[in-house]
């Protein structure tokens, strides 16, 4: 019985709860020592998105931010889906309008934005 | 009922320290300073705390400072005058969340902690149903002072009033002895069995497979 309990447990350790609690407390207990606030986190969240709009067009919904710990070391993790680099448009503003306005975006849109800020107007198609 | 005088009488000077200390019927070195278990946590000051530890530091080798949960008003008071402290924890998300959280403030008063695991259930921990002895101690990174079982003797010994460490057959008991043992400066060495639970489990970790 011993055996059999052995080599199951094995097998199915990863879907007992005590695995789940492991990483349900690293999560929590990272961001408890790195003394951000709620609130904080979120501004801090907003900041990062509109900085990376400057340089790429991103998904909004896809940035997460978190913490890993690494035995006694946290780090900041920021996974953030980039669909292409954000070209710059010829008058000098960034096309799609203000930043903190993007979301995925298909090729065929992206063609028209450009086309909309060449001719110099400030409505963006489909935002 | 023996209690006269508490800590807060001690504090604002109503009554002498070993006027409102009470002394055990079991032990001839152990006695027992009532909390007030009418006034706020507020009403005496963190320095009036001090004092009145400092007092009792003079004449007892040992002052055990029974602390509330959670870092309120009275973990803070107790903090005042301690040199070291115990943090016990239960093998659960929110307590060593709660835990994790003391170690850090008092690490930033500059007291040295050592852990205690409680209500342990090793057949729950073979199952994968609850957090490991080396779980608890990987994530709260401090030296483990003691680890007790959960035990059936403890909630009958509290019924009873009765310390459960005279209670010989009780596992809680002898893991209390221990600890207090090791207080005392005495290798007691950690019990085998708190790691790796079974014959595979203490097996496979000698191999360094677990």
């Amino acid at each position: 019985m011993k055996v059999f309990e052995f080599l199951t447990s094995r097998l199915f350790r990863n879907k007992h709860s005590g695995s789940i609690a492991r990483s349900r407390l690293h999560f929590v207990l990272v961001q408890d020592r790195s003394g951000l606030t709620n609130e904080e986190m979120v501004e801090f969240r907003k900041d990062m998105i509109d900085v990376m709009k400057k340089y790429f067009i991103i998904d909004d919904n896809g940035v997460e931010v978190s913490y890993e710990r690494n035995g006694a070391s946290t780090t900041l993790v920021i996974n953030s889906p980039v669909l292409r680099r954000r070209v710059k448009a010829v008058n000098g503003s960034a096309p799609g309008g203000k930043i903190g306005n993007s979301r995925t975006k298909s090729h065929k849109e992206v063609r028209r934005k450009k086309k909309a800020t060449q001719q110099g107007g400030d409505k963006v198609a489909n935002n | 009922n023996r209690v006269v005088f508490n800590l807060v009488d001690v504090a604002k000077g109503v009554c002498k320290p070993n006027q409102a200390i009470v002394k055990s019927k079991k032990s001839n070195n152990l006695y027992l300073l009532p909390a007030s278990q009418t006034d706020d946590k507020d009403v005496v000051s963190e320095e009036e705390i001090k004092k009145v530890i400092d007092l009792y530091k003079r004449e007892f080798n040992f002052v055990l400072i029974d602390s509330p949960a959670g870092i309120e008003q009275g973990f803070k008071n107790a903090c005042a005058a301690a040199d070291k402290a115990i943090v016990v924890t239960n093998p659960e998300v929110s307590s060593i969340r709660d835990a994790d959280r003391v170690i850090g403030l008092l690490a930033a008063s500059g007291i040295d902690s050592r852990l205690v695991i409680n209500r342990i259930d090793f057949s729950m921990v073979r199952r994968g149903d609850m957090l490991s002895v080396e779980d608890v101690q990987d994530i709260l990174g401090i030296d483990l002072l003691g680890v007790i079982e959960k035990d059936e003797s403890v909630v009958i010994a509290a019924n009873c009033g009765e310390p459960v460490v005279y209670n010989p057959k009780s596992s809680a008991g002898k893991a209390f002895s221990r600890i207090a043992r090791r207080l005392c400066g005495e290798p007691v060495p950690l019990t085998d069995y708190i790691y790796g639970q079974s014959f595979w489990g203490r097996l496979t970790r000698r191999l360094g497979v677990a």
